[in-house]
């Protein structure tokens, strides 16, 4: 957040238009984000709360709304607003009361007949729309899921007929959630989440609504623009990837240094119950693919008893890919983690009830995200959630996996430390890499590493999963690698973007590896693998480029080290002669998938 | 009373026009940006500060800061 909003209250509609304006002397501060908006009411009103929630994280956007109930006219005409300028975020948002009036306010008329079939016609319907915006823009696409409520029955009880309502729309929202999993950059919304933080009955302006075609309150509009500017920024921000916990007053209550095990606050019943509630939370950002990791003050014989006697304790010591116990400073300790886990400092979270230790970390590694923690331990997983550094909206088979695989990755690094010869420990590893073309099922994954990948980066190029997806319909090739060893599987981890610029030339635009897989060799092996294609291919001419970043320094002889000649300075550009006969690296096996 | 100041600088705020050129008469008529969606930002903006709540009629009738003053006058003095 800028220093512009410190100190400043931004409650009522005025404060918004006043904060607006304000934010408008300040935009060259903001980095500028289009957004257009497809809805079936006057999302106009929006404008205010949504700019200045946007502004709050870093943004500026030009809004565009669509007049309104014209999604496939908007979407269709190529020189309308919709394209000019070329949006960044697409909003949509279909009001089914807008489109079957009855269906909310008569739901008893319908049969199951009419209703599976209205159920189909909306999604299909959808399916279009969102189809064909994916077809011509490269925008994350957002779209609003259908409200359960109507503007009569927010405050009355639950009949038999709102339960079946409610559960049909449900339906429908589960199958809009899954036509969103089937496009890229396409997430759902939920309503339901807004219309519960303000309250149903707060939700609601009947004056609004039947007077201007507004559907909710102007403390509805604020929350509505809010969670979409938290969702956009969660959209183009990665999320975070490592949450660095304090363990005395943190994961469980007292001090086990002065308490013992049997003293800590931890168990089914209060006050340990909070704590033990604010593991499970823990637990479930470990699962979606958060690193975790302790950075504490206390013996570490103390610490770990808890970890593996304490019944309670639902945290295991194998659930902490890096675990720093000790009277350092925690500074110190974070930089350590950070480098155990191959990680940069922006990407770390921390969490520690002692706001010296977190004005001590904030002070020594201003990119580490503190989070302002409560005084009351009942708010802490409330406010691990609503910190939005672990907005994961979409999940990998590699993020789910994210912990198991570093644990794999340490067991390895204690195993090197006990071999002499890295080759020959290399060679115990029995590593599988194998070589595939990208498909639709992988370019999530591609695209995410060429997003996430510093460290190992050739050229640092981002690129999204339209743009990828259109590298392979122009004929350019789209590389990946998945490796094994004896450890375990880590995935797809590499990736190759080989760009065709004739017949006859190749040029190698991206190559990366994920970190976890750094210092093994694979990529000698994955080079002699694109080396070997392209000579299959007919190319006279291989060509692969190096640009420099803060990160990238690992890399900086890669082409040298693999006998390219440089051949343009200034680009760096480098070029390999393809009548020589790669090496061959014995002890990785690679298969072409 | 209703304090005029503090109505003045809301219309300001929502129209984003200088709270010096705001008096009694602005309107709708005489004002650009005082558009029907400027109209409903300032009706609910008015309800926030002013802890009041609007009926349609109200919405209807409030074309001018004078207008809203006595609106509101009438909401508040009872």
């Amino acid at each position: 957040m800028i220093d512009f909003f410190k100190d400043k209250t931004i409650k009522t509609p005025a404060d918004y238009a006043k904060t607006l304006s304000e934010v408008r002397l300040v935009r060259e501060r903001l980095i500028p984000i289009n957004i257009a908006f497809l809805s079936s009411y006057t999302s106009e009103v929006l404008n205010p709360y949504i700019s200045v929630e946007l502004a709050k994280g870093g943004y500026f956007p030009n809004n565009y709304f669509a007049p309104f109930n014209q999604f496939e006219q908007e979407i269709l005409n190529k020189d309308g607003g919709l394209y000019s300028p070329l949006p960044d975020v697409v909003i949509i948002h279909n009001m089914i009361e807008d489109i079957y009036p009855d269906l909310i306010s008569n739901f008893a008329k319908y049969s199951k007949t009419e209703l599976d079939s209205i159920a189909h016609q909306i999604i299909e319907r959808h399916k279009a729309i969102l189809e064909l915006l994916r077809d011509r823009t490269n925008a994350d696409i957002l779209i609003v899921n259908f409200s359960i409520i109507s503007i009569d029955e927010v405050d009355s009880i639950y009949s038999y007929i709102k339960q079946q309502k409610n559960q049909y729309i449900q339906e429908i929202n589960k199958k809009l959630l899954l036509l969103c999993n089937k496009i890229s950059s396409c997430h759902s919304i939920d309503y339901m989440n807004m219309v519960c933080k303000v309250g149903a009955q707060e939700w609601m302006d009947r004056k609004l609504y039947f007077m201007a075609r507004v559907p909710f309150s102007g403390q509805g509009q604020i929350e509505f623009g809010k969670i979409l500017a938290e969702t956009i920024c969660s959209v183009k921000n990665q999320p975070h990837k490592c949450l660095v916990l304090d363990l005395d007053n943190t994961l469980w209550g007292g001090v086990i240094g002065e308490e013992g095990m049997s003293g800590i606050q931890i168990s089914e019943y209060y006050p340990g119950n909070v704590f033990k509630h604010f593991q499970r939370t823990i637990l479930g950002l470990r699962n979606q693919g958060v690193l975790l990791a302790i950075s504490s003050k206390n013996n570490l014989d103390d610490a770990i008893e808890a970890f593996q006697n304490h019944s309670d304790c639902l945290l295991k010591e194998s659930d902490f890919s890096a675990v720093e116990i000790n009277w350092n400073d925690k500074a110190t300790n974070i930089q350590k983690i950070a480098k155990k886990l191959n990680i940069g400092l922006d990407s770390i979270v921390f969490f520690d009830d002692n706001p010296t230790e977190r004005q001590w970390v904030s002070d020594k590694l201003p990119q580490v995200k503190v989070i302002d923690v409560p005084e009351d331990p009942m708010l802490y997983g409330k406010t691990l959630h609503n910190c939005n550094y672990f907005n994961f909206l979409s999940i990998t088979h590699e993020d789910k996996n994210r912990a198991k695989m570093v644990r794999q990755n340490q067991k390895r690094e204690e195993l090197n430390a006990s071999v002499k010869d890295l080759d020959s420990f290399l060679e115990s590893l029995n590593m599988i890499v194998s070589v595939g073309l990208s498909d639709k099922s992988t370019l999530e994954r591609i695209s995410q590493l060429t997003n996430k990948t510093n460290q190992f980066n050739l050229t640092t190029k981002r690129y999204s999963t339209i743009e990828i997806s259109d590298f392979i319909k122009e004929g350019h090739m789209v590389l990946y690698i998945s490796v094994k060893d004896c450890f375990g599987d880590h995935g797809l981890s590499g990736v190759a973007i080989i760009k065709r610029q004739s017949e006859s030339e190749w040029m190698i635009d991206v190559f990366l590896l994920s970190c976890r897989i750094i210092g093994k060799k694979i990529e000698s092996s994955f080079l002699v693998e694109i080396i070997n294609i392209v000579q299959g291919k007919g190319a006279t001419k291989l060509l692969g480029q190096y640009i420099a970043s803060k990160k990238n320094h690992l890399t900086k002889d890669f082409y040298k080290n693999h006998n390219f000649s440089l051949i343009n300075k200034e680009g760096g550009i480098w070029e390999y002669d393809l009548k020589s006969v790669p090496k061959k690296i014995n002890f990785i096996k690679t298969k072409r998938l | 009373m209703i304090d005029f100041e503090k109505l003045k600088e809301v219309v300001s705020d929502i129209l984003a026009v200088d709270i010096n050129n705001i008096d009694e008469n602005s309107s709708s008529d005489n004002i650009d940006q005082w558009d029907s969606l400027s109209h409903i930002r300032l009706v609910m903006a008015i309800e926030a500060e002013f802890e009041v709540k609007l009926t349609p009629d109200d919405m209807m009738d409030m074309l001018s800061v004078k207008l809203i003053k006595m609106i509101l006058e009438d909401k508040i003095d009872i």
